[in-house]
């Protein structure tokens, strides 16, 4: 690995170990800070607005503030993140935005709201069908609703000035594409431990603070001769939130290259059209509704299996880990035809439960063993 | 002593460690079983030592060893650790090719796996985070009852209809078995009822896998007939029982021992 991609990854890693730090430094120094919950929100309006976009995440340990009012049977990821609200781990924020997405969610919004009335809680509820004119029309008066709020609350938010942060955006996500590509093509230059680093740390930095080191990690990738060097089944990692390394280096461990993914903070992020010229909101309308559905929503027609199965054949994936964050039911009731999916498109699939509060456990490894073994025929053994 | 080679399997598991030995012609030679003691590297040392004695073959006829079970990355003097899904997918086809499923529940961990026709792993599921509905917990269960383990199953099958017991947690069902006995119930109805929770515990995990005949039930509780009887009608198969079910991991690593020469 080249010395420049090596100190770009530490960069990137150094924001991770610290997930906050970027966002206090921009709060001292005057920027207000807003945290988001999820690829569904829209950041480029709050970023217009002057905030700077910061993604709310899970941490380890335990959650007794939020088991007092919420329900055992609540995802991690949301009594994680509720605990951290409770606790006041979030009081340097300015403004929490959620998107609508699951039920769960939706009242960890309200029960942030009631609980921390000192910030204030911004909820885009976008329709969770994501098609037809009726749908597009609400969103576009949801997404008016929203722009008042964060106006009421920032002054004048200029539709020059919204442009400038969709212009922004779209460049970050062509870049995160071009990552991506070239690390399809050679997983060796990087680990996926290393990719994750840049793609947890694309949530938690502001676009334009990211963008430019991302740029220098891709040029220098790009510039890298060879040919890639790869005996190891070719995974790609499918799932929900996955804000834990610790499954990521677990994966890799048991002897998986990690070569892309259908992931929230991953390629679901940043595998979305140009938006059309014209009218910002109706730009961002658009790009909500061209998002890879996340099993919260739905578009008819969308089958989230055969989009994995020709996502994993694009990336010669050998197979594909689901990380399943435990009680998320979008997800689980969506997986039984996802792996019938994979199954007949002949792509084996590991179903990994996860909770994002805990480190990965030591018996994940004998599962995604067996699962490079199931891959690796039974002569190479 | 002979000095012809030998390719050994070992399979440290939680509750015992096992071995089996093959020759070069391919016939097995001898197997082991011991009680994993503290040390698991220990435990597979002692139960090599005890199935090369049983061959009467010296320790370095052993050519080739490969590890498996929870235990086997401990084992530092090993060729090569294959993890026990794909050790008891192997073993169970080498004895019977028609075998499509098999359901395994050892000392702490319970595991379903479905089988390609030609033997690789199709899918598999672990139920690995506690031991509730594994060996462990019918130990307990023997013990609070004042019961060999060898009399669990047939007395299990005593009774017509079983008592009701709802959780398969080893904690929470001990409680449940002392009241039960408080309030008269018989112990044969108590066993058979842990026999039934034990089943329905180990029937979801088959039913994601998606079970196909001919199943075969491996590890030490595939011993327990009540429990045998249960999960046979649960899953409206027949279950094939090895002769010894519990080495079926060991053989599985054997075979791959030998493969490797």
């Amino acid at each position: 690995m080249a010395i420049e991609t090596l100190e770009s990854i530490g960069l990137f890693q150094a924001v991770c170990a610290d997930p906050y730090k970027t966002a206090h430094k921009a709060s001292e120094n005057g920027r207000p800070v807003a945290g988001f919950m999820c690829s569904y929100s829209p950041q480029e309006l709050f970023h217009a607005a002057g905030y700077y976009p910061v993604r709310i995440t899970a941490r380890h340990g335990g959650t007794p503030r939020a088991d007092e009012i919420i329900q055992a049977y609540s995802c991690s990821f949301a009594r994680s993140v509720l605990d951290r609200a409770l606790s006041g781990e979030f009081e340097f924020l300015d403004l929490v935005v959620f998107a609508h997405t699951c039920d769960t969610l939706q009242n960890v919004a309200d029960l942030w709201r009631s609980n921390r009335p000192e910030v204030p809680v911004v909820i885009v509820s976008g329709p969770t069908l994501t098609a037809g004119k009726p749908a597009q029309t609400y969103f576009r008066q949801e997404l008016d609703r929203v722009h008042g709020v964060l106006e009421s609350l920032r002054g004048k938010i200029s539709y020059e000035a919204i442009w400038d942060s969709l212009h922004l955006y779209e460049q970050h996500r062509a870049m995160m594409r071009r990552l991506y590509a070239v690390r399809r093509a050679r997983p060796d230059l990087m680990s996926g431990q290393d990719l994750y680093w840049v793609v947890q740390a694309a949530q938690l930095m502001s676009p334009e603070e990211h963008l430019p080191l991302l740029s220098d990690l891709v040029e220098s990738l790009e510039a890298e001769n060879g040919e890639a060097e790869c005996f190891q089944p070719r995974v790609m990692l499918a799932g929900s939130v996955c804000e834990d390394s610790g499954f990521i280096s677990a994966i890799e461990e048991a002897g998986c290259t990690i070569v892309d993914d259908d992931l929230c903070m991953g390629s679901r992020s940043f595998l979305l059209p140009e938006a059309p010229e014209g009218d910002p909101m109706d730009a961002l309308t658009h790009i909500y509704f061209s998002r890879i559905p996340c099993p919260a929503f739905h578009r008819p027609g969308f089958d989230p299996g055969q989009h994995m199965l020709e996502r994993a054949r694009e990336a010669h994936a050998d197979g594909v880990i689901l990380l399943l964050t435990k009680f998320c039911d979008p997800w689980a009731f969506d997986y039984p035809q996802i792996w019938n999916t994979l199954e007949m498109g002949g792509v084996p699939t590991l179903l990994l439960e996860v909770e994002q509060n805990v480190p990965a456990p030591a018996q994940l490894r004998t599962r995604v063993e067996a699962f490079v073994e199931m891959i690796q025929s039974k002569d190479e053994l | 002593m002979s000095a012809a080679p030998c390719y050994a399997g070992i399979d440290v598991g939680s509750a015992t460690a096992k071995a089996v030995l093959f020759g070069r012609d391919g016939s097995m030679l001898a197997h082991a079983i011991i009680p994993s003691g503290g040390q698991l590297s220990l435990s597979a040392e002692l139960v090599l030592t005890k199935a090369l004695e049983k061959a009467g073959l010296a320790r370095d006829a052993v050519q080739t060893v490969v590890a498996t079970g929870y235990g086997r990355d401990t084992v530092t003097w090993r060729t090569k650790s294959i993890t026990e899904i794909t050790c008891h997918a192997r073993g169970a086809y080498f004895l019977s090719p028609h075998v499509r499923s098999v359901i395994d529940i050892g000392g702490q961990d319970s595991k379903a796996i479905s089988l390609a026709q030609d033997g690789s792993v199709r899918k598999f599921e672990m139920n690995d985070k506690c031991a509730a509905g594994t060996g462990r917990f019918l130990e307990v269960m023997a013990r609070t009852l004042g019961l060999s383990l060898e009399d669990f199953g047939p007395k299990a099958l005593i009774a017509d209809t079983p008592a009701k017991i709802s959780s398969t947690c080893t904690v929470f069902a001990e409680s449940e078995v002392i009241s039960l006995l408080a309030q008269g119930e018989t112990v044969e109805r108590i066993l058979a009822g842990l026999c039934a929770a034990i089943t329905q515990r180990v029937h979801s995990l088959a039913s994601r896998v998606g079970m196909a005949p001919e199943v075969m039930m491996t590890g030490g509780v595939a011993k327990n007939i009540g429990v045998v009887k249960r999960i046979e009608q649960a899953i409206g198969f027949t279950l094939t029982i090895p002769e010894e079910p519990q080495i079926i991991g060991a053989l599985g690593a054997a075979l791959y021992a030998k493969d490797m020469g």
